[in-house]
C-alpha cells in the first residue's frame, strides 16, 4: 500500500528540511552516498491450541538507520527515537566510516551523473500490496472465530488427531526512505501468515503435519477458500506418512516436484548468485559471469513483482524498484542479485535486491520470490523416464556452503520411483549434492512451474520475507542418504 | 551517567509501565526493560569494511487480565505511546479465552540475589574505555590477510572478520514485588576464510571467541585457526557407508544434546511431542551421561540468577549417571500439567566428563581408534516426537587414533536415544564462550551413508 507522502513524515514525525540535514551530517567527514530508512512496523500474534486462542500479543518497532558508504565500505547507525538530537547522533556514529579514524577515506561522491536514477515519486496504481482491510485496525477478536474454524475443520476430517495448533501472524510495516541522491521512496508492506501444526497418533505412533499460507496483504486474505486450503493440506498425506519407510541411500536420480522443493534452487543456487558473496570471491560462481552453467532452455528468476507474494517488494530497501532479474538466462549466467554497493562494483544497474530485515540492519543482496520457469515436458514423462530414484515432493531444513557448493536437505515427504512409477512412500533421508553441478544436471524440467506460499524465510545474516518455486525437474544424480 | 546501560529514568518508566496497566485494571503484569549498546569494526581483507554502532531498548510485558493473558512489547519510551500501548494490549488480551493456569511464579521461587545486576561479575569496566582507535586497531591487527602463503596448494581468496563489544542490561520487576537484574559485557571476534586450491575448489573455515571480560579474548589465535579449518577441508574423498565410530567435534556437539534438553521441556511434553516422555526418575542413558545445569558460576557467560519469569537459577543436575532428574517446567505449564514447577528452561547445562576428567580431542580420537569425526552438520532434520534424525555431516575419518582425510557427502542417522545408548566419551574440552558447555562426545557403531 503506498499512501500519502504525509502520511509518512507525519507518522516519523520529521520534515524535509530535517531529512536533508540529516544527510548533510551523514556526509559530514566524506563518503560516496548516504541514506536514511524509517520504519514503524507493528506485528501481531495470535495462537490456538488445546482448541482456544489463548495466547495472543503485539510487538512495536519503530526507529530511523543511518548509512554512508565510502566506496564499498559501510557506516552504520539507528536511532530508536527520530527526535532531532538522537538522529545527529546516529549520523554522526555513521559517519565515522568516512572519518580518518575508521579507515582508508578517498571514494568520490556519488553524484548525479553517474547514478541510476529513481527520482519518481512511488505510485499507488503500481502498488503490489494494495491492503484493503489493515491488520493495525482489526480487532483481534475478529481472527478468534478463523483459528477456531481451523480447529474445529481440522479435527473433523481425522480421528487419530490429537493435537492442532494453529497461528495467525499479521504485520504491517510503514517506511520511508530517502538519500543523498534526493531520491525519496515510501510504502507500507503489509504480512500475514496462518500457520497450522497437526500432530496424529496411529498405533503408538505419531507423526506430524505441517501447512502454512502467507501473502503480502491485509486481513482480506482470510477468505473461505484459504481456510480450506490449509485444512485440506494439513490432513493430506498423512497415511503415507505412517506408511513411509526411509529406502535403500545411494547415488540415483532425483525428481523435485513443483512449488515447495524450489527451496533447494534457494538455497543452493540462488545464494551463490547473490552479488556479495561473487564480490568477496566466496562464492563457487564468482567467475562465471556469462559463462554456461546449465542446460540451454533453463531459466532462473529473482523476482520481486508478483502482486501480493511474500517476497514482492515495491522498492527494495535502498529505495530501488522491484524487479523481474534473469539469473540465468537459457543456461547463462546473466546476472547477480545487486545492492547498490556490488552494483556499484560490477558497474551495472542495482537490481532491486537490496534488503534488510529492520532499520536495525544495513541492506544486502537478498533474494525476492525465487524460481525457475517452466519447461515443456509433463510431470508424467519425467517420472516416467527413471527407472529407479526418488521423488521429492517437500524438503525441509536445507544448508549450503556458499564456497564449496555442497548442500544437503532433508526429505519431508517423497516416494520411491520405481520403472518409471511413484511406489513406496519415504522418510527421513537427505538428498546431498553440490549446487553447481546439480544445476548441470538437470536433464528434464516441467511445464508446471509453481511458486509456492508457505512461510519461507531467509535467514542470512537477518530474516526476510522470500518465496520460491520450480516445476517439476529431472537431476540424473544426486546422493540420496538412507539405510 | 551510564546511557549505554538502562538508566534511573529508564528503570523509572518501567516501573511506571507496571503502575500505570494496574491501574488500568490489569490483576497482575510482569515488565522486562532490556537494553544493549553494541559497536561493531568489520574488516575484508584486512581492510576496515565495515562501522556499525546500535543501541537498542525495549520495554516487554505479560498481562494477567480477568484469567486471560498476553504479551507485548514496545520500543517506543514516551509517556503518551505507554498510554495507547497499555490500553491496546489490555483490551487485545480481553478478547482472548480464559486461561486459568496462567499466572505469575509464586514470590517464594523467584530471585533474591540478582538487586544491581552485576553480582555475576560479567561487566568489564573495560567496556567503558575502549576506543574507536583501539576498536579498529584490535580489527586489524588480527587480520593475516597477505601474510600467509598456501604455496601452490592453495590461496586465500577471502579473509572476512567482525570485532564487536557489546553490554546488555536486563530488568525485571512484577506486580507481587519482584526485582531483578543483569548486566553483562560481550567482547568477540569472528572470521571466515575462504581458500581456492589449485583446481580452483573453493574451502571455507570459521573460527570465533567471545569473552565477557576483553583481557580474556583470544583474538590473534581466530584467523589462524580459521585458515587451519579452511584448508583441512581440501581434497576430500568419498568415503564408504556403513556402522563406525563418530566423535563430535565440541564446536558442533549441542546438535545431540539440544533436542534431548529440548524434549525434556514440558511444552513438548504436554503437546505430546516429546521422544522423552514418561522418563522423569528413569535410568534411560547409560551411566556415563550426566548433565548439570552451571547457571550461577560468576565470570561466566551464560550464567543467570534468574529466567524470563524472574525464577531463581538452581545449580543442579538435569540428567545424572544417566538417570532424569527433571523436566524443565516453568509456571504456566507447572498448572497446566498438574506438576510441580522447576525452571523454564537449562540456563548453562553442561555435559561432565566420561571416562575421566581431561581428555581433549586428541585423546578421545585415540580412544576410539577409528571412525568418522564430525566438525560441522549440514542440513537434515530430527523428529521431535520420536527422536529419529538424519544429519549431513562434514569432516574426517580417522584411523589409529589420527585424522587420514576430509570425507563428503555423507549422512548420519539414528535415534536419539540409541545413540546416546552408545556413549564412549564426553570429553573436558567445553570453550566457555558458548552458552552450552558441551564438549567433544564420541559414540560407538553410528550408521553412516554416502
Amino acid at each position: 500500500m503506498i499512501n500519502e507522502k504525509k502520511y509518512y513524515l507525519d507518522t516519523f514525525r520529521v520534515t524535509d528540511g530535517q531529512l536533508e540535514e540529516l544527510i548533510a551530517e551523514s556526509l559530514r567527514n566524506g563518503g560516496s552516498f548516504a541514506d536514511l530508512y524509517f520504519e514503524n512496523t507493528t506485528c501481531t500474534d495470535l495462537l490456538l491450541k488445546d482448541g482456544e486462542v489463548n495466547v495472543g500479543g503485539f510487538n512495536v518497532d519503530f526507529g530511523v538507520g543511518i548509512r554512508v558508504l565510502n566506496g564499498e565500505k559501510t557506516g552504520y547507525a539507528y536511532s530508536e527515537s527520530t527526535d532531532m538530537a538522537s538522529m545527529l547522533a546516529a549520523a554522526r556514529a555513521a559517519s565515522a566510516i568516512s572519518d580518518g579514524s575508521a579507515g582508508k577515506v578517498g571514494a568520490d561522491r556519488e553524484d548525479e551523473a553517474s547514478a541510476p536514477k529513481y527520482r519518481g515519486k512511488p505510485n499507488p496504481a503500481a502498488d503490489r500490496y494494495p491492503m484493503k482491510d489493515d491488520w493495525r485496525t482489526c480487532e483481534a477478536a475478529l481472527f478468534v472465530p478463523y483459528l477456531a474454524k481451523i480447529d474445529s475443520a481440522i479435527r473433523q476430517k481425522d480421528s487419530r488427531i490429537i493435537k492442532v495448533i494453529a497461528a495467525l501472524s499479521s504485520q504491517v510495516t510503514d517506511v520511508l526512505m530517502f538519500n543523498s541522491l534526493g531520491e525519496m521512496k515510501y510504502d507500507t508492506r503489509p504480512l500475514g501468515s496462518i500457520s497450522v501444526s497437526v500432530i496424529f497418533s496411529q498405533d503408538g505412533k505419531t507423526e506430524n503435519k505441517s501447512v502454512s499460507r502467507s501473502f503480502r496483504s491485509g486481513a482480506e486474505m482470510l477468505t473461505d477458500s484459504l481456510l480450506d486450503e490449509v485444512v485440506n493440506l494439513a490432513v493430506s498425506g498423512i497415511d503415507e506418512r505412517f506408511a513411509a519407510k526411509r529406502p535403500k541411500g545411494g547415488q540415483m536420480p532425483v525428481v523435485m516436484g513443483a512449488g515447495a522443493s524450489g527451496i533447494l534452487l534457494h538455497e543452493a543456487m540462488g545464494h551463490a548468485f547473490e552479488a556479495d558473496f561473487n564480490r568477496k570471491g566466496q562464492s563457487i560462481f564468482s567467475d562465471r559471469m556469462g559463462q554456461k552453467v546449465c542446460r540451454s532452455g533453463i531459466s532462473i528468476v529473482d523476482d520481486g513483482t508478483i502482486r501480493g507474494n511474500r517476497g514482492a517488494i515495491n522498492f527494495d530497501d535502498e529505495g530501488v524498484p522491484g524487479q523481474y532479474t534473469y539469473m540465468v538466462e537459457d543456461g547463462v549466467l546473466t546476472s547477480y542479485l545487486h545492492d547498490r554497493i556490488s552494483a556499484g562494483y560490477y558497474g551495472v544497474k542495482p537490481t532491486g535486491n537490496g534488503r534488510r530485515e529492520s532499520f536495525r540492519y544495513h541492506p544486502i543482496p537478498r533474494m525476492r520470490a525465487t524460481y525457475m520457469e517452466g519447461g515443456d515436458c509433463s510431470k508424467e514423462d519425467i517420472i516416467a523416464s527413471v527407472d529407479k530414484g526418488i521423488y521429492v515432493d517437500q524438503f525441509s531444513n536445507g544448508q549450503v556452503k556458499i564456497g564449496e557448493g555442497d548442500f544437503t536437505f532433508y526429505v519431508k515427504s517423497g516416494y520411491l520411483i520405481e520403472k518409471g512409477r511413484l511406489t513406496m512412500p519415504v522418510k527421513d533421508i537427505n538428498i546431498i549434492g553440490n549446487g553447481p553441478q546439480a544445476l548441470a544436471d538437470i536433464e528434464m524440467v516441467g511445464n508446471d512451474p509453481t511458486i509456492d506460499d508457505c512461510t519461507w524465510t531467509c535467514g542470512k545474516e537477518q530474516s526476510v520475507p522470500v518465496s520460491c518455486g520450480i516445476p517439476t525437474v529431472l537431476v540424473k544424480s544426486l546422493t540420496v542418504g538412507g539405510e | 551517567m551510564k546511557e549505554y546501560i538502562l538508566t534511573p529514568e529508564e528503570m523509572d518508566f518501567t516501573r511506571r509501565c507496571r503502575e500505570l496497566a494496574l491501574r488500568k485494571g490489569v490483576q497482575k503484569i510482569r515488565v522486562t526493560a532490556n537494553k544493549s549498546t553494541m559497536d561493531l569494526i568489520g574488516t575484508l581483507n584486512g581492510e576496515i569494511d565495515k562501522v556499525t554502532h546500535c543501541m537498542d531498548r525495549s520495554i516487554s510485558i505479560c498481562v494477567f487480565v480477568d484469567g486471560r493473558y498476553g504479551s507485548f512489547a514496545t520500543n517506543r519510551f514516551d509517556e503518551e505511546e505507554l498510554d495507547s500501548f497499555l490500553d491496546k494490549a489490555i483490551s487485545t488480551t480481553r478478547m482472548l479465552a480464559e486461561d486459568g493456569f496462567r499466572d505469575l511464579p509464586d514470590p517464594s521461587r523467584t530471585a533474591k540475589d540478582a538487586k544491581t545486576g552485576l553480582e555475576l561479575e560479567l561487566f568489564d569496566d573495560r567496556y567503558d574505555t575502549v576506543t574507536p582507535q583501539e576498536r579498529l586497531r584490535m580489527a586489524l591487527d588480527a587480520s593475516i590477510f597477505g601474510k600467509e602463503d598456501g604455496g601452490d596448494r592453495w590461496t586465500l581468496v577471502s579473509e572476512e572478520a567482525e570485532y564487536s563489544d557489546s553490554v546488555f542490561d536486563t530488568y525485571l520487576i512484577d506486580s507481587q514485588g519482584l526485582e531483578c537484574r543483569h548486566i553483562e559485557t560481550s567482547f568477540e571476534y569472528g572470521v571466515e576464510i575462504t581458500v581456492e586450491d589449485s583446481e580452483g575448489d573453493k574451502y571455507s573455515g570459521y573460527w570465533w571467541d567471545g569473552t565477557p571480560l576483553l583481557k580474556d579474548l583470544s583474538i590473534m589465535e581466530c584467523c589462524p585457526k580459521a585458515l587451519e579449518r579452511a584448508v583441512a577441508q581440501m581434497a576430500p574423498k568419498g568415503h564408504r557407508g556403513g556402522r563406525f565410530n563418530m566423535v563430535i567435534d565440541s564446536e558442533v556437539a549441542s546438535k545431540v544434546v539440544s533436542p534431548v534438553l529440548k524434549a525434556l521441556n514440558a511444552y513438548s511434553l504436554q503437546q505430546n511431542n516429546s521422544f522423552m516422555m514418561d522418563t522423569l526418575g528413569k535410568k534411560v542413558f547409560p551411566e556415563g551421561l550426566s548433565i548439570i545445569d552451571c547457571c550461577r558460576n560468576k565470570g561466566e557467560t551464560g550464567s543467570r540468577y534468574f529466567d524470563s519469569e524472574g525464577v531463581v537459577s538452581v545449580q543442579r543436575p538435569v540428567i545424572q549417571n544417566g538417570e532424569v532428574m527433571m523436566y524443565f517446567v516453568n509456571t504456566y505449564m507447572s498448572g497446566k500439567m498438574a506438576m510441580a514447577p522447576t525452571i523454564e528452561e537449562p540456563i548453562r547445562p553442561k555435559v561432565m566428563p566420561y571416562p575421566q576428567a581431561g581428555l581433549k580431542k586428541d585423546d578421545i580420537l585415540k580412544l576410539c581408534g577409528s571412525g568418522i569425526y564430525v566438525t560441522e552438520f549440514n542440513g537434515g532434520n530430527s523428529n521431535s516426537s520420536t527422536g529419529d534424525f538424519s544429519y549431513g555431516i562434514e569432516g574426517f575419518a580417522f584411523k589409529n587414533g589420527k585424522i587420514t582425510h576430509p570425507v563428503r557427502e555423507m549422512v548420519v542417522t539414528g535415534n536419539f536415544l540409541t545413540l546416546w545408548s552408545h556413549l564412549l566419551a564426553c570429553g573436558d574440552d567445553a570453550r566457555l564462550c558458548m552458552s552450552k558447555l558441551i564438549p567433544t562426545l564420541a559414540f560407538s557403531d553410528v550408521d553412516f551413508s554416502s
